[in-house]
């Protein structure tokens, strides 16, 4: 067992690539927090990791919130060895589109949930890490490539490559670690979020056709990379990107 | 055990870090062929390794002897799950004194022989394999001295990418692993004396963020995700093992 004894946050961890993560983690003996807004996923999903887990109802995107988050966790676990700043995608009523289109409104929703609580989440919880801890954030592929509609969204996860080697930089000294994992399409519920009832497949399919492996991914493919860079195994790891996408980034497969 | 049964060689698996790799394979449950040039070493390496592993003499930049390799894997076994491409080593030279013999020689054993190795095993490799170029961090890093060096380095990144991309009907990846500084005997293979290799240490770690080198245990735990299943929505594709070095 690889997180033995480690005390994980996991934010989105109520859903999708999230749970995925929380669900290895408790298999490689973690113990720690799934957080999201929604009761009754927080639920669901609890009952199935086990006794070593609880949920914290909260919002990433509320300072207030956040605090509350890992102050909770700290009274709970007496510490925090690793962070999984997950939460993400697509914001609760954000429109999604081109440069042309979105304006002010649906650009604070968007940047708020997939850059300012990356930020938070991770300044709120410093003060409760452990030294040597270890901090995975959720990239996406759309960091490097043009995707339609998505331009602002890849915006937000290409800053994140920047913070991994930022932040690991300020925090040499307590040698806390970061790291990114950017997955290309994952079979999760976010598309019911952003696509419209009824589309949802053709639009899976649309996205497999970028994916030169010829597959969505799963949740558990992300899951084992979080693992690797949560745990010591990764230990001479930090700055860096992990891309676990089907090659939809470096490879131009013709059709 | 997350190898287990599957079938590893391993070019250059009697010291550093293809000896780490070789030993945390096997403790993975994998069966593995090493192969390295001095037979000193191999047999060193086999009793220190334990376990399931063959060891053959064999040069990694001559193409008989990578022949030889694919033979001997062949009869044994008939199949191979893994291919770690990991001989190397590194001579500090200026461009102004590059010679065509340095040149060649690094390039011999870096580019073309990951190359025409990966092209004689991959008629062994079924759904499911794993290609693990060695690289380095070297190759996002503008060092002075290793031209020729960082040069073959950066061609496996570009071999994986290309292979990934060819290999996409058949189930095989192709990834890179890249590590920092580690205190293996290829740095020892740079200091002509005692104070010299301390000095080189010395001057590896300060420039690592982490400020010290790695152990070489940590790029095998990398090698060991790249060649399990655990990686298998990657290809074409690069881990980084390296303090730090390339990118803060
Ligand atoms: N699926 C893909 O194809 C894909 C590809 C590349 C990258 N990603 C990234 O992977 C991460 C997870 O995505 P997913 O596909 O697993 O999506 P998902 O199934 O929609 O899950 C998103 C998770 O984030 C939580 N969340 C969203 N807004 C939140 C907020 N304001 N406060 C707290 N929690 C919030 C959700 O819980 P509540 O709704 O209950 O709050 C949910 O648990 C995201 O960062 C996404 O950008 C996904
Ligand atoms: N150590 C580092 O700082 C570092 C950093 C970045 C990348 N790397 C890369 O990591 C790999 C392993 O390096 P290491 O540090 O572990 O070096 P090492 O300790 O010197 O080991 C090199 C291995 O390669 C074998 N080898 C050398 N030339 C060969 C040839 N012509 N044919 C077959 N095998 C040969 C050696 O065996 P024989 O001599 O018996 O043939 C030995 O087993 C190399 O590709 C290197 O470029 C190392």
């Amino acid at each position: 067992m690889r997180l033995k004894n480690k005390v994980a946050v996991i934010t989105g961890g109520n859903s999708g690539i999230g749970f995925g993560i929380a669900k290895e983690f408790f298999l490689e003996g973690a113990q720690g927090v799934i957080v999201g807004r929604t009761q009754e996923t927080l639920d669901s999903s609890l009952a199935q990791l086990g006794d070593s887990f609880i949920a914290i109802k909260a919002d990433v995107t509320n300072q207030e919130d956040l605090d509350r988050v890992f102050k909770q966790t700290h009274e709970k676990f007496g510490k925090i060895d690793i962070v999984v700043a997950n939460a993400g995608g697509a914001a609760t009523e954000a429109k999604l589109g081109s440069v042309a289109e979105i304006g002010e409104a649906d650009y604070d929703k968007t940047m708020d949930l997939n850059l300012k609580s990356v930020y938070f989440t991770i300044h709120k919880a410093l003060p409760y890490m452990n030294d040597g801890g270890s901090v995975v954030m959720i990239g996406s592929n759309a960091a490097h490539i043009g995707l339609p509609a998505l331009s602002l969204y890849g915006g937000a996860k290409a800053a994140l490559i920047a913070w991994a080697r930022g932040f690991s930089l300020d925090l040499l000294e307590r040698k806390i670690r970061f790291n990114v994992v950017s997955p290309a399409a994952i079979d999760t519920p976010v598309f019911e979020k952003f696509v419209e009832p009824g589309q949802v497949e053709a639009v899976k399919k649309q996205l497999v056709q970028g994916i030169p492996m010829g597959r969505i991914g799963q949740p558990l493919d992300v899951a084992k990379a979080v693992v690797f860079l949560g745990s010591d195994e990764s230990s001479f790891v930090l700055g860096t990107e992990i891309l676990v996408d089907g090659g939809s980034v470096n490879l131009q497969p013709f059709k | 055990m997350r190898l287990k049964n599957k079938i590893a060689v391993i070019s250059g698996g009697t010291s550093g870090i293809g000896l780490a790799i070789a030993k945390r394979f096997v403790e993975e449950g994998a069966e593995i062929f090493i192969f390295g040039r001095r037979k000193d070493a191999l047999d060193e390496a086999v009793r220190v390794i334990g376990g399931k592993v063959t060891a053959i003499q064999a040069d990694a930049s001559k193409l008989k002897d990578l022949d030889h390799v694919t033979d001997v894997v062949r009869k044994a076994k008939g199949k191979v799950d893994i291919l770690v491409s990991n001989a190397g080593f590194t001579e500090q030279v200026p461009l102004r004194e590059i010679t065509e013999d340095h040149y060649d020689r690094t390039f011999d054993l870096m580019a073309k022989g990951p190359l025409f190795l990966t092209q004689k095993m991959l008629p062994l490799m079924d759904s499911g394999g794993s290609i693990i170029l060695v690289s380095s961090a070297m190759h996002y890093m503008g060092l002075a001295n290793h031209s020729a060096y960082a040069g073959a380095k950066a061609a496996l990144r570009s071999f994986v990418r290309t292979w990934a991309a060819e290999f996409k009907g058949n189930g095989i990846r192709a990834n890179l692993l890249s590590p920092g500084p580690f205190p293996t005997a290829i740095m020892e293979a740079q200091a002509n004396t005692s104070e010299e290799l301390d000095a080189l240490q010395k001057y590896y770690a300060n420039f690592v963020p982490m400020l010290r080198l790695g152990r070489v245990e940590e790029a095998a735990a990398a090698a060991v995700f790249l060649a399990s299943d655990e990686s298998s929505f990657m290809t074409g594709s690069d881990v980084v093992v390296d303090g730090g070095i390339s990118s803060i």
